[in-house]
């Protein structure tokens, strides 16, 4: 090896020297050199060895090795990568813990600020007792929110709906009352594979009862064909919205709002207008009854609805000779100004009389 | 469990020197060149090497009176000690926080600890001016030029006689593989 070369060996002991990483030497001489210069590198000084020994002796006479000087790092793990050992809490031996001060600190000051929430809480409960009781009692309903509300009049509850339909609201039935609506009745079904099936119902107290079918509608509507949902909003059958049957608001059923079942009707007097006719062509008189020239008055109950036009026509006063058929008939083409309450017009029951008269 | 030999005059040992802290110095014997090549590897410098080894056994002394014994021999329970220890220098200087060691490592120590030894016998066989360059060199890390001052000698010479050194240390390892 000349001297450039012992020059360059030098300066890699001298770069192993100063912790530097060693460069992968070509030379292989040069390398395994290096190889001897790292194992030397690796041995430890003789007089340190003596004199951490002495140290160590010292040590052990001046403190003696008792149980209660308890260190105890793992031995199946290695993985401890703080200072001083900490004994663990409930047991001894098999586990412990590396302990640095400044998570100490930490822990310290986490666990007093949870206590010091715990305590706040507490106290702050027991000052605004008044005041947690009441939100409690305002977000925990009870069964009597679902008790239906006495209505002042006998337009009680009810609902309406309709998905903007261009044609009214088809003849059907309504779907059960429950306290809860999680799928409002449809006619025609937009969504054939809704994401969570579930049975259609109306909000009203479970108890009422009323002619079910397959086909969901609105009961008061004339039209059976073809199938609509109705003009109303916001799902349901009906010219209303909500959700519900009719041409209310809510979830129920008939002309109220707010869910049960309305659409009851007010009679005339106490504050409600009469309906007044507007359109009342006179009927056609029975071929029989022309023949026998017979002359009466037939009585009709009917409803006038809010749009004006009559409803539950039923014959209350009889002449026969198909007169009364005939009155029913007649009757079922007039059309009102409807009866009001206030500025809203609302059903009334009415009492018409059909007079049958030969000059 | 099988307690081979190794293991129940280790264990003597161990509870001799929780009797007797004079009998401690037989366990700093016994495990002193695996404790130095285990840290000596995993840090840069001689200075630390020697300030992670002397902190373990100074642990492992004040520890001893809570060892215990969990069927595992007495030198992993030492490394743990000088495991942490590293790594809390590693955190210091790179933010690495764990020293693994497995059984190959526990391994690897126990080979390393007999080069040592083999190392330490190969220089006492050194001509002096040879040792002395090794040992100024690589005990005390001095340079090239404070050697040279302090033998009375020129850089070249003692680049020289270092080159040399390693020579007849490789000549030697050599030597006995042969």
């Amino acid at each position: 090896m000349n001297d450039l070369e012992i020059a360059k060996l030098d300066e890699s002991v001298s770069a192993l020297l100063s912790g530097h990483q060693a460069t992968q030497e070509s030379d292989s001489e040069l390398r395994e050199l290096m190889g001897i210069a790292g194992e030397l590198w690796l041995l430890p000084r003789t007089e340190f060895r003596d004199r951490l020994r002495a140290d160590l002796m010292t040590s052990a006479d001046r403190r003696g090795v008792s149980p209660a000087d308890v260190v105890t790092p793992r031995s199946s793990s290695y993985s401890i990568n703080r200072g001083t050992v900490l004994p663990p809490l409930f047991s001894s031996g098999s586990l412990t813990f590396p302990m640095s001060g400044s998570h100490l600190a930490v822990s310290f000051g986490l666990h007093v600020v949870a206590l010091a929430l715990v305590a706040a809480s507490g106290w702050w409960v027991v000052e605004n007792r008044t005041a947690v009781r009441t939100t409690v009692a305002e977000l925990v309903p009870s069964n009597e929110d679902y008790v239906m509300p006495i209505a002042p009049g006998p337009i009680g509850g009810g609902g309406g709906g309709g998905d903007r339909d261009k044609t009214d609201a088809s003849h059907g039935t309504v779907p059960r009352f429950a306290a809860e609506q999680l799928t409002p009745p449809m006619v025609v079904i937009r969504n054939e594979n809704p994401a969570l099936p579930a049975e259609p119902t109306v909000i009203g107290p479970p108890d009422i009862v009323m002619p079910q079918s397959d086909r969901y509608g609105d009961p008061m509507a004339n039209i059976l064909n073809p199938p609509s949902n109705g003009t109303g909003s916001g799902g349901g059958i009906g010219s209303g919205e909500g959700g519900g049957i009719g041409s209310g608001i809510g979830p129920g059923v008939g002309e109220g709002r707010g869910g049960g079942l309305g659409g009851g009707v007010y009679r005339v007097g106490g504050g409600v207008s009469a309906p007044r006719a507007i359109y009342d062509p006179d009927p056609d008189y029975s071929e029989e009854a022309r023949k026998a020239k017979f002359q009466g008055t037939v009585l009709i109950s009917a409803i006038i609805g809010p749009d004006g036009r009559p409803r539950d026509l039923r014959v209350t006063r009889s002449v026969g000779m198909g007169l009364d058929q005939k009155a029913l008939d007649a009757v079922w083409t007039w059309r009102f100004k409807p009866a009001m309450k206030g500025n809203q017009p609302v059903s009334v029951q009415v009492s018409i009389e059909v007079a049958f008269r030969l000059y | 469990m099988k307690v081979t030999e190794h293991e129940a005059d280790e264990r003597r040992l161990v509870e001799a020197a929780r009797q007797d802290a004079g009998r401690f110095a037989e366990i700093y014997e016994a495990h002193f060149g695996r404790v130095y090549a285990f840290v000596a590897r995993r840090v840069p410098t001689r200075a630390e090497a020697e300030d992670v080894t002397a902190e373990v056994f100074h642990q492992a002394l004040a520890g001893l009176g809570g060892f215990q014994w969990q069927g595992t021999p007495f030198a992993p329970w030492l490394l743990g000690i000088a495991a942490h220890l590293v790594a809390r220098r590693w955190q210091r200087s790179s933010g690495h926080t764990e020293v693994p060691i497995d059984d190959l490592e526990l391994a690897a120590v126990d080979s390393h600890a007999e080069r040592q030894t083999l190392f330490v016998q190969l220089l006492s066989r050194l001509p002096d001016d040879q040792r002395r360059v090794i040992e100024q060199r690589f005990y005390e890390q001095h340079s090239i030029r404070e050697i040279a001052q302090e033998l009375g000698r020129s850089e070249g010479a003692i680049k020289q006689l270092q080159f040399r050194a390693l020579e007849t240390l490789r000549n030697l390892v050599r030597n006995r593989h042969e």
